[in-house]
């Protein structure tokens, strides 16, 4: 990828509404059109990383299309394997969602699928693959199967001189000790978008730019921690939904599939590393150059002060929930099946596909009750919807809106969400090994 | 919360070093200090595991031999302390004393052990290790003196299965010189059974089950063979086995129990031994902060 590749992302709008067709013509032509197909990716001089991509690059192509208005894409596979695309964070069909437990079909591979939906809601969202990897660690969200899906509002108010989307993904997985006593996934290299640290050309600014970063944790299990040197970061947006009121912060966390929309003012000029706060991870290649104009020199990392997450940060505390309709408690365990394997995953003690299906009734307000009694963090993702984030901990908030959370190790987490979505819909760990062995649960609506 | 693990189950597999001496009766077993099969992991970088062995000799010898106290009803208490230094590297040490009735808390020695293995991102499919030891130990507790230890390791994990085996080669620097009115026989014997002038060898392996994340059982076994290529007879060997518990009962807590029957006339013929580990992290990153180790 060169330079303008790379500070082109948001702009090009690579294969999106600029160059798609009208939509009545795009019965027969699609509005995007995406390969799956093997790939020798460079991620930095002569390392070379052998998986699978969309339309031969990673991260795929950025998606840029207005909210409200339909889209067809069609999805080509290329690859020896099925595959199938997921539209993680929008509210669409169970059988456009791109996920076969939910009902939309596998693509064997030479084969194709045409996906036809009108994206909502408004915001930063993405696309990645859906299929089961298990235990080859060569398929599913370990391989380069992810892009950016960017909706645009009807009304976005752009202050901002410049906006780049920037991918974390981690390569070269492998089952190494991990938590919970049992195997987890390990990684060789980190990268953005898709480059070393290093590697890839530098993001050029001007000093006194508001540079707005769309922020993506693409990595199949890894939870990571973002900072700019010298810099702050001011969180406007989670998941793709506006925070009640943008908040600073020196270093940002991200699980598996979380996104933070941030707007940095580039008040320090020089030559600096946006990476990850931790060097080991640095040193895997997380991290990419940010160059102010006319300055020269090495980049500079500078460590931020140690940092906890805390979502209430993004919300409103204290505040009155309104009472849900019905409570759904969730018990998140794993059954040990010895260190040198990995575990099983069950929900309220159960795995999938045996985990019970909980049955919603379309209208009315649930509250996901999550009891992680386990020593991992789970970054759990409710497809189809967005949910409030209401208490972590015994930490009480709200106006904090998401498609992801991550419920921390021997922790809980509350959230209420809207049953205005009718299908099959699926929730899960995001982190692949956990859904792989059983993390994962069905939602249906009954009928009316 | 990986590194929590790790260094929780880094030293549950467990128990000894290097028993060397091999005269029949003698109090070989004082060299019993620290009784631990190691595995290939090293510590977190960072992380200090602070482990208190704890053996006592039930059946040995009772004898004083060579200047050797004998070691029947003898307690060793060996603190150990391992500093984890980076992804691939530690370094420990350790203090050993010696307890037995009539001769009081004994200082025994103190040995330095760095230990190298083959990083994790080498995916090799084996855990690979090599420990070097350098130390001294009194004359009255040990014989040699001065020691230069290497061990490779190697470990795997399968499943709720775990082994180790660890190659002991010990090089005696200085070694008690035998008693002036030895025979020439007793002499030659001498420096063939108890103080070899060249590299001697004593393997140690476990083999451990894991019913549940909270504690495994299972055997280790170890052995004194003599000096490279000039083994002593098997009678003369040391063979010892012990059936071993380890609990994990918290991330930073774990136990290792057991019992050792020697099964020639040239081992102790039980001891029991106890470790008790506790890992302090010293990076004073709380736990899941931007700093924590991933």
């Amino acid at each position: 990828m060169n330079r303008r590749t790379f500070m082109a992302e948001a702009g090009a709008a690579l294969v999106g509404a600029t160059f798609a067709p009208a939509f009545a013509r795009a019965q027969s032509q699609p509005d995007v059109r995406l390969e799956i197909a093997p790939l020798e990716l460079e991620i930095a001089p002569g390392k070379l990383i052998h998986t699978i991509a969309y339309n031969g690059r990673v991260p795929g192509p950025l998606i840029r299309w207005p909210e409200g208005k339909p889209i067809v894409i069609d999805v080509l596979n290329r690859s020896a394997v099925p595959e199938i695309v997921h539209w993680h964070g929008l509210e669409i069909p169970s059988e456009m969602d791109g996920a076969a437990e939910e009902g939309s079909p596998m693509i064997a591979p030479g084969g194709q699928f045409r996906y036809k939906f009108t994206p909502r809601p408004a915001g930063f969202r993405w696309y990645h693959t859906h299929a089961f990897a298990g235990h080859d660690l060569k398929r599913g969200a370990y391989t380069g199967q992810f892009g950016c899906f960017y909706i645009e509002p009807k009304a976005d108010p752009g202050a901002y001189d410049q906006e780049i989307f920037l991918t974390l993904h981690d390569w070269n997985a492998y089952l190494a000790a991990g938590g919970d006593s049992s195997m987890d996934a390990a990684y060789d290299y980190s990268t953005i978008n898709g480059r070393m640290l290093g590697s890839a050309d530098a993001v050029r600014v001007r000093e006194g730019q508001r540079v707005l970063m769309h922020l993506l944790n693409a990595s199949a299990s890894m939870i990571h921690w973002l900072a700019l040197s010298g810099h702050e970061l001011s969180v406007t947006a989670m998941d793709g939904n506006p925070v009640l009121a943008p908040r600073s912060t020196s270093a940002i966390r991200l699980g598996p599939a979380e996104r933070i929309d941030a707007v940095v003012t580039m008040n320090r000029a020089g030559i600096w590393i946006l990476g990850e706060t931790r060097e080991a991870m640095r040193k895997a290649g997380m991290g990419v150059v940010i160059e102010y104009a006319n300055q020269k020199g090495k980049p500079r990392w500078i460590d931020p002060p140690e940092t906890l997450w805390d979502y209430g940060r993004f919300a409103k505390p204290q505040a009155t929930i309104r009472p849900p309709d019905e409570v759904i408690p969730l018990r998140f365990e794993s059954k040990f099946h010895g260190q040198g394997a990995v575990a099983t995953w069950t929900i309220n003690g159960k795995s999938f596909p045996h985990t019970d299906t909980v049955l919603l009734k379309e209208g009315q307000r649930y509250r996901l009750q999550m009891i992680n009694r386990s020593g991992d963090d789970h970054p759990i993702h409710l497809h189809r919807h967005s949910f409030d984030v209401i208490q972590v901990n015994s930490q009480e908030f709200a106006g904090l809106t998401k498609d992801v959370v991550v419920v921390p190790a021997n922790g809980t987490v509350e959230a209420d969400f809207q049953a205005d979505n009718p299908g099959a819909t699926l929730f899960h760990c995001h982190n692949q090994t956990h859904m792989d062995f059983g993390f994962m649960s069905l939602f249906r609506y009954m009928s009316p | 919360m990986h590194e929590v693990w790790e260094s929780m189950i880094r030293r549950w597999m467990w128990v000894l070093l290097w028993m060397f001496a091999g005269w029949p009766g003698i109090a070989h077993g004082q060299d019993n200090y620290e009784i631990q099969v190691y595995p290939s992991e090293t510590m977190t970088p960072k992380t200090l595991l602070v482990e208190l062995h704890s053996n006592f000799t039930v059946e040995g010898s009772t004898t004083t031999q060579f200047g050797m106290l004998p070691t029947e009803h003898q307690e060793h208490e060996t603190i150990e302390l391992t500093e984890g230094i980076n992804e691939w590297s530690e370094v420990g040490f350790y203090i050993f004393t010696a307890e037995k009735s009539g001769n009081g808390v004994q200082w025994a020695g103190d040995h330095i052990r760095p230990r190298v293995r083959a990083p994790p991102r080498w995916h090799w499919p084996v855990g690979v290790s090599l420990s070097s030891e350098f130390g001294y130990a009194r004359a009255a507790f040990s014989n040699p003196t001065w020691s230069w230890q290497i061990m490779p390791i190697v470990d795997q994990t399968i499943g709720r299965w775990y082994w180790s085996v660890n190659g002991t080669m010990v090089w005696d620097i200085h070694v008690v010189p035998p008693p002036t009115d030895f025979t020439a026989q007793q002499k030659q014997a001498y420096y063939r059974d108890v103080a070899p002038p060249g590299v001697t060898f004593g393997p140690a392996a476990t083999l451990t089950y894991a019913p549940s994340k909270y504690y495994n059982f299972g055997v280790e076994y170890y052995a004194y063979y003599g000096e490279w290529g000039n083994f002593v007879s098997l009678h003369n060997q040391q063979q010892q086995l012990f059936p071993v518990v380890n609990l994990f009962l918290s991330p930073k807590w774990e136990i290792n129990l057991g019992a050792g029957w020697g099964a020639t006339a040239g081992t102790d013929h039980l001891i029991v031994k106890c470790i008790i580990g506790r890992s302090f992290d010293w990076s004073h990153h709380r736990a899941g902060s931007s700093k924590s180790t991933p």
